[in-house]
């Protein structure tokens, strides 16, 4: 379907019944003229037919009969002539115009002598008559219409409302909550069944829905004794005598690997429990003392250096738990990618905290910085979740998160910025 | 010592049960609930290990059936979710401690060291290993007596060196001792290497020469 400008469908439904009507309208005023114009010619035919018998018949009796000129004329001619039926002009002294008239004339024999006999009838007063019909006709018929389009519109309206209050309300459904979709009752079987219809579908989804959220957790969880029983049997072949260094190797790797799964596994149910508002928990946090303990613990982890600007002290209500996840993701994100050496800037201002980090090149998808299992790069430490896990948090509390990247390459050699900041300022969504 | 180890999973009960009896503790085994009640019914022990979700019935049931008894054990308990309401009702319930699957044996056996050492069971607040000697309390170190100055880490380091003596440790066990959930930050352990050569460092030139590298890349605190 062309992607055209949408109308509402009793806009629609309105326009449709105007133009059919108006196209109604005209067509039967072009009928009725034609079908009245064809009545009232064969009237004045009859009648003409019937003036000129009346007035041979008279012939026959009385033979000097005048002239009423220009009404009925007759004339004796010496041979009889065609019968003749048409239009003319002819001057009426009386009314001092030329007027148009149906014209009748015919030759007849009376007594022995050819009489030509004309009878004339003024067209004009048919023709105002004609008009008249369809005047009022049309007059009628516009009325009627008018009136019948405000009673459509408004029964239009009437009739669809069920579906317009059912429409606002599936609009306004969240598959997130608890609560199934409610409908409104209507008496209209199709709308009926649509709610029925609509009904089956939402239910569907939303348990879908939740037996998803509810998976991740659960085998989530489920994974975690088997991960246990692996560490705990490498750590008991790590005391056995006849372990050699190649193996210690292989087992320490093999550690490693179950601390990967055991993070993935973490970060996948904090993000189910975010889900699923496990996290009810909301007090006023002073982010700038949470960076500040972040960036200390992080100073015995990695060379990286950080620059702290904090103009303002941003005071954000939420859990306590969530903020320091929230700013530790970011942070450790930033420490992950900056390049070799270049420091990590956190910049707290209004109502924002900015952390930046130098990059070589900006995202081939900056779109999909925010995504679940997105990496650019090919980092293998990396569960790519921890960005997702600052958005679902954002999303719990309607802040809002961007990603920009910032270009400072002059010269080569030079390197720009990866930008996260987060809005703390709840959106209206 | 004598250690009661509740827990469903046969071989992660018997690493856990191998691993806690090398330093001469009594282990015993309870693989369900019930097992685990009848067991606590009849004998003291120092420390119970207890799996939160055992097949037959929950943990933490028995946890309140302990502290209503009175037993004066300390409890350490095991659960597949590291959810904070279940970490806080076992601490409510008077759980000494708790600890996520999956942990590291060495992580386990330092915890409950920790809460041995926490008083009221022990109620011995120094450690000695030879001629070393850590005041818990003042998380002070002494060698032969004389105070060497170690770093919150080093402190850290060197405790878990000594509660999991004559064990290998690796560097991915120690580094998730050290800094918990944020070891993933570290891109390689180089860090870990920085602090234990400082602690080495500082050991040996106090006289005192235990940490041994063994499989290049793991670490042993041993006096052999």
């Amino acid at each position: 379907m062309k992607a055209s400008k949408k109308k509402t469908l009793l806009r629609k439904a309105s326009r449709t019944f105007l133009i059919n009507s108006i196209a109604f309208m005209m067509l039967s005023g072009v009928a009725l003229y034609f079908y009245t114009r064809s009545l009232l010619n064969n009237e004045i035919e009859e009648e003409l037919l019937s003036t000129k018998d009346r007035v041979a018949h008279l012939l026959q009796s009385n033979p000097d009969i005048q002239d009423i000129p220009p009404v009925i004329t007759i004339t004796q001619v010496p041979t009889p002539q065609k019968n003749t039926s048409k239009d003319t002009l002819i001057y009426d002294p009386l009314q001092d115009e030329i007027e148009l008239f149906r014209e009748l004339s015919g030759t007849q024999l009376i007594n022995g002598k050819n009489y030509r006999i004309t009878v004339r009838a003024m067209v004009i007063e048919s023709e105002q008559i004609l008009l008249g019909i369809i005047f009022i006709f049309l007059i009628l018929i516009a009325l009627a219409l008018f009136f019948l389009f405000y009673l459509n519109r408004s029964h239009n309206a009437k009739l669809w409302q069920p579906f317009f209050n059912n429409l606002k309300r599936i609009k306004n459904f969240n598959i997130k909550s608890e609560e199934p979709l409610q409908l409104e009752q209507s008496d209209t079987l199709e709308f009926d069944e649509l709610n029925q219809e609509m009904l089956l579908l939402t239910s569907k989804i939303q348990i879908d829905y939740r037996n998803l959220r509810q998976f991740t957790e659960d085998v989530s969880h489920e994974i975690q004794t088997p991960l246990a029983m692996m560490q705990a049997k490498i750590e008991t072949l790590f005391n056995e005598p006849e372990l050699n260094e190649k193996q210690y190797t292989i087992l320490s790797s093999l550690q490693d690997d179950i601390r990967r799964l055991k993070n993935l596994n973490k970060r996948l149910i904090l993000l189910a429990k975010i889900e699923n508002n496990q996290f009810a928990q909301e007090q006023e946090i002073s982010i700038n003392n949470i960076i500040e303990a972040i960036t200390q613990n992080f100073k015995e982890l990695t060379n990286t250096t950080f620059h702290v600007a904090a103009d303002t002290i941003l005071y954000v209500k939420m859990d306590p738990y969530l903020a320091q996840i929230l700013c530790t993701n970011l942070i450790s994100n930033a420490v992950k990618y900056t390049l070799k050496n270049q420091p990590v800037s956190i910049a707290i201002r209004d109502q924002n905290l900015r952390v930046s980090n130098a990059g070589s090149q900006a995202l081939k998808q900056p779109a999909h910085v925010f995504d679940r299992f997105y990496i650019e790069g090919n980092r293998k430490d990396s569960t790519g979740l921890g960005l997702s896990i600052v958005k679902k948090i954002c999303e719990h509390y309607g802040f809002l998160p961007l990603y920009t990247y910032q270009n400072k390459k002059e010269s080569p050699g030079d390197y720009g910025y990866h930008q996260f900041e987060i809005q703390f300022t709840k959106q209206t969504c | 010592m004598k250690f009661l180890i509740a827990e469903d999973e046969r071989d992660l009960r018997h690493a856990i049960v191998k691993y806690l009896s090398e330093d001469a503790n009594i282990c015993e085994q309870a693989a369900d609930f019930n097992e685990a009640s009848e067991k606590l019914e009849l004998y003291d022990y120092d420390i119970v290990v207890l799996d939160i979700n055992l097949v037959t019935g929950s943990g933490l049931d028995l946890l309140k059936k302990l502290k209503t008894h009175k037993k004066s054990c300390g409890v350490l308990i095991i659960s597949a979710n590291n959810s904070l309401e279940d970490k806080l009702t076992g601490l409510d319930l008077g759980a000494d401690d708790y600890i996520t699957k999956p942990f590291h044996l060495a992580e386990l056996n330092s915890r409950i060291r920790a809460v041995l050492r926490r008083g009221k069971f022990d109620g011995e607040d120094d450690l000695i290993f030879n001629e070393i000697r850590l005041d818990t309390k003042a998380r002070s170190v002494y060698v032969n007596e004389k105070p060497i100055t170690l770093t919150r880490k080093e402190y850290d380091l060197l405790l878990f060196f000594i509660t999991n003596q004559e064990r290998v440790l690796s560097k991915a066990i120690i580094a998730e001792h050290l800094w918990g959930d944020e070891s993933d930050m570290l891109d390689n352990f180089d860090f870990i290497y920085v602090h234990i050569n400082n602690l080495r460092k500082k050991l040996t030139s106090a006289g005192a020469k235990y940490i041994q590298t063994t499989y290049g890349t793991g670490y042993k605190f041993t006096s052999v």
